[in-house]
């Protein structure tokens, strides 16, 4: 029907592809947390229960498992079996009020947070998330390809330099890269604050004083992410660029006396491929946060949220995260399916005879 | 080509401009709790203190779960909404707050409430603010302080006069039919803290009486207290509170003075390690973290209560419990060879850097207020101290076989039939550092004496519910945690106790006593622990009070139903003079060793001075 229209057709028929994926990956990320023995009202009860008498510790466990909505709750009251004891409500029960919910926007209250509700503390959290990550993971990006390609084409004296240390930078953890550089940044010199994501002593708000506190606690946790993120990007373009290098167009191109940025241009284009669908997925999971920099520094973010409520099994604050870091990991990877539609001439052929069919 | 080129132009356009929206708003928070925007607080006029709030602020509802209200709603935490006394673990005093011990016998324990108290909407702390909240467990059986109703049968209120002032004399009646125990009600007085039943009662009227309803509230705009401070903001990463100018107590009880700090900001961290950090920058003034080998902080100036080890004042014990109720270890001789195999003093020196004085056998510590019904000769003459010989003998003695492989590690241990029995496991929260050490060392020392066992590090989500249900052979916990009048009875309470005892199985879960010590119905059972337990509460004579406390150690080291491992301090208490200085320390002990929000520490506010 959209023969004429190729291109439509590949969108199309990548969102269709998409959707279906979110629809599985929801449904598994609900019943998975569940599949545990443990559940989250016990969690709760370890530290409520203490001091109270048999009795008063169910009645306390069974207005917490009604107001989860863990048992069968009818006009108010919870439903009860022959011996008296609240029906539980079954998986598919709890996952048809969930979608429910979720139609309204309401990704429910936390367990573990109560009564916050889940919304709120992602979008409490997430904007630092995204300031941390996106800038770090997009220049990390840019900037270790564009060092890989030069390495790649220059070779000689860069590249013996370059290499080495881009390897050795690269294959840090996070959390010992992190740590030295609080202990030398922060202790020794004292030239960065050592945790936090702004000045104690500062509100946040639109300030030009709160903006400048953001930026300078900003420092030590971007380079701790981004020096090795870019490491690791270069190594990899590196050898995606020698590739290259290689193949009969480059040296075609060469026989041609083509201009020399004229092949790199290309060269860079091929061998960013790869590159591209690399970026789409670190882009995706960026909002599951970068939990061991947060912890290092005591960063804001979504990381830690996500730690402690699968540490509980608080089911909807689980939901909630795993909803959106499905929901932008999705995002993500469609957005480069399409660019790379447009980028990759493979692709493009095919769409090409596509249309000749 | 050239469409395809416009695209691709088009989707980096959307991309980078996301990116700068993104970049541009990335530093804002959210939310702001208070329309205050931008104003800072001066360093010489702030406080910083840390060690209560670990997570988000979530709320800061009085009526919430104690675990659920943030810093300084949570808890037993005064410095918003006040308990009606404070209770001084130094001298085992009871100091006025809301109101003044007049007497406490077995009948009813009774309490004046000064009349100066009020709101901070102005109207005056009454007893049926006191009565709202001991009462609400009989209203609602939700409510988080639902406890205090199984202890007392009511509230009397009497107007009488005291030096030519009408005051509102309160009668806690103890409840004797039911756990007669006025012990535990002195504990509730220090603990629960009084609210406005004016506000409250509204909200309750307004949300159709739904209690659950009214918890769900955040009672965090401008919220009616009774406390010096009141909050001020919070956001994810701190809580600030302010001093309240009018604060009624600073006439009635501090002489018309005020508390030194204006305000008090509780930074929240995620790591332990930055509360070392912010304390030898003096960006901290003083928490309750464990910090570990703190001695090597004391050159940037972070003092403890004690200038040497064991540093701070120990006030719970750590322990093993141990499910009584599974071979082998329902035998108490098996039990008693499990204490003689743990090495108590590398615990003390590698588990918990030295914090913990050389521990006795028992369950009463030897320093402190307890310490006055410890007995060196019980210790002696029943308990079982740290020796592998002692422990291997004792196995053989009650027949237990340990089987090695042939190069010579251990392979199992048979009982006195010669089965084989099962390898235990001690389960004990992964990556609680303190704890795990504890466990690993406590381990060593048993395979050492030739007992089959072995770590059990799991899930904090797996750990709490297995205490109650009782599905573990040997779990690492820590009873009576809070340092309260009502020990060292509560300690014993909650390890020996059966007033709640059911088998293992089921939904069935106990709240004390998880190891299912001393089963009533058997010939085993031990009458004599459960009529100590209870006759404790109500002997008022100190000669009988210390002979019942005797026997009940004395039947603990006999049974060994669980294995105290070490004496920590309940707060670890580290200060920095940097910014304020007169802490209290050992030298100059005018409050205890505890962060100026808890029981009778809040008067270190008013003593505290600005360093510079």
């Amino acid at each position: 029907m959209l023969k004429q229209y190729p291109t439509l057709r590949y969108i199309l028929q990548r969102g269709g592809w998409y959707f279906l994926t979110f629809l599985v990956a929801v449904t598994i990320n609900f019943f998975l947390p569940r599949l545990g023995a443990n559940n989250p009202v016990d969690i709760i009860m370890g530290k409520s229960a203490s001091g109270l008498s048999a009795e008063n510790a169910r009645i306390k466990e069974e207005s917490y498992l009604k107001e989860f909505g863990l048992v069968k709750v009818d006009k108010g009251e919870i439903v009860r079996n022959a011996e008296g004891k609240p029906v539980k409500a079954s998986g598919l029960e709890q996952f048809a009020n969930y979608i429910k919910m979720c139609f309204k926007g309401d990704l429910g209250t936390s367990f573990q947070k109560y009564p916050k509700k889940v919304l709120d503390v992602i979008a409490e959290a997430v904007p630092w998330t995204i300031a941390l990550q996106l800038p770090t993971i997009l220049f990390g990006w840019i900037i270790g390809n564009v060092l890989g390609a030069l390495a790649a084409y220059r070779r000689g004296v860069f590249d013996r330099v370059f290499f080495p240390v881009a390897l050795l930078i690269s294959s840090f953890p996070f959390f010992v890269f992190g740590m030295l550089l609080v202990y030398y940044f922060a202790v020794v010199l004292n030239w960065f604050p050592a945790m936090g994501g702004y000045a104690q002593e500062i509100i946040p708000s639109f300030s030009f004083e709160f903006l400048r506190s953001a930026a300078y606690y900003y420092v030590l946790p971007f380079f701790s992410i981004f020096l090795i993120l870019a490491g690791g990007q270069a190594i990899g373009m590196r050898s995606m660029g020698i590739y290259e290098l290689g193949t009969d167009y480059i040296k075609y191109a060469k026989w041609l006396g083509l201009k020399e940025s004229k092949i790199i241009a290309y060269l860079f284009r091929n061998a960013m491929l790869p590159q591209l669908t690399g970026l789409a997925l670190s882009l995706g999971t960026m909002i599951s946060g970068a939990l061991i920099t947060e912890m290092i520094f005591s960063y804001p973010g979504l990381g830690m949220a996500i730690l402690t409520a699968i540490q509980n099994n608080d089911y909807p604050m689980i939901q909630g995260c795993t909803l959106l870091i499905t929901i932008s990991v999705l995002i993500a990877n469609f957005t480069v399916d399409i660019l790379i539609g447009f980028l990759d001439p493979r692709v493009k052929a095919g769409l090409q005879i596509g249309k000749g069919n | 080509m050239k469409k395809g080129k416009n695209v691709t132009v088009f989707l980096m356009g959307v991309l980078l401009s996301g990116l700068l929206a993104l970049q541009s708003c990335g530093g804002g928070k959210p939310k702001e709790p208070t329309d205050e925007s931008g104003s800072s607080f001066p360093r010489t006029k702030t406080l910083y203190l840390a060690g209560s709030q670990w997570g988000d602020p979530n709320t800061f509802n009085p009526l919430a779960e104690s675990w659920q209200a943030a810093w300084p709603v949570g808890d037993r935490f005064n410095l918003m909404y006040e308990p009606l006394l404070a209770y001084n673990s130094l001298d085992g005093k009871i100091e006025p707050v809301l109101g003044t011990l007049v007497s406490k016998d077995n009948d009813s324990i009774v309490v004046d409430l000064n009349p100066e108290a009020k709101w901070s909407d102005g109207t005056p702390v009454t007893s049926a603010d006191v009565k709202f909240i001991f009462e609400l467990g009989r209203r609602f059986k939700n409510a988080a302080t639902a406890f205090t109703v199984e202890f007392i049968t009511g509230i009397n209120v009497a107007k009488v006069d005291v030096n030519g002032v009408s005051v509102e004399r309160l009668s806690f009646i103890v409840d004797k039919k039911g756990r007669n125990n006025p012990l535990v009600i002195l504990d509730h007085l220090q603990a629960v803290r009084i609210v406005p039943a004016h506000v409250f009662e509204k909200l309750l009227s307004e949300n159709n009486n739904d209690l659950s309803a009214v918890q769900k509230l955040k009672i965090d705009d401008n919220p009616v207290v009774s406390g010096p401070y009141n909050l001020e903001t919070y956001s994810n990463e701190k809580i600030v509170v302010k001093r309240r100018d009018d604060y009624w107590g600073a006439k009635a009880i501090y002489g018309g003075k005020l508390p030194g700090p204006q305000y008090i900001i509780h930074p929240i961290f995620k790591s332990n390690d930055h509360f070392a950090i912010a304390l030898q920058k003096g960006n901290l003034d003083a928490s309750q973290t464990f910090i570990p080998r703190i001695w090597l902080k004391k050159k940037d100036g972070v003092s403890t209560w004690k200038a040497d080890a064991p540093y701070y004042v120990p006030g719970s014990i750590p322990m093993l419990l141990i499910n009584t109720t599974k071979a082998p270890l329902n035998d108490k001789n098996f039990r008693r060879a499990l204490a003689a195999a743990i090495n108590y003093a590398n615990i003390k020196e590698l588990a918990v850097s030295g914090y913990s004085p050389d521990i006795q056998p028992g369950l009463i510590m030897q320093s402190g207020i307890e310490g006055k019904y410890f007995s060196a000769d019980d210790a002696k003459t029943y308990g079982v101290t740290y020796n592998l010989e002692n422990a291997k003998k004792m196995l053989a003695d009650a027949g237990y076989r340990s089987v090695f492989k042939s190069d010579g590690s251990l392979d199992y241990m048979t009982d006195k039939a010669g089965n084989k029995l099962p390898t235990l496991s001690i389960k004990s929260p992964a990556g609680w550092s303190d704890w795990e050490a504890m466990v690993s060392i406590a381990v060593k020392g048993m395979r050492d004496a030739g007992i089959d066992v072995r770590e059990g590090f799991v899930d904090a989500g797996l750990y709490w519910p297995a205490l109650p249900s009782g599905d573990f052979d040997l779990i690492m916990h820590k009873p009576a945690a809070a340092v309260t009048p009502s020990l060292p009875w509560s300690r014993f309470e909650s390890i020996m106790s059966s007033r709640n005892w059911v088998p293992v199985g089921g939904d069935n879960k106990m709240n004390e006593n998880q190891g299912r010590y001393n089963q009533p119905g058997t010939k085993e059972y031990n009458k004599a622990v459960d009529s100590l337990l209870k006759v404790i509460p109500i002997l008022s004579d100190d000669a009988q009070l210390t002979e019942a406390y005797r026997q009940l150690n004395k039947i603990f080291m006999q049974d060994q139903p669980a294995l105290p491992l070490c004496h920590l301090a309940e707060q670890y208490y580290e200060f920095s003079n940097a910014n304020w200085k007169n802490w209290p320390d050992e030298t100059n002990p005018y409050a205890p060793p505890l962060l100026p929000w808890i029981g009778a520490s809040t008067k270190i506010l008013w003593q505290l001075q600005p360093a510079k």
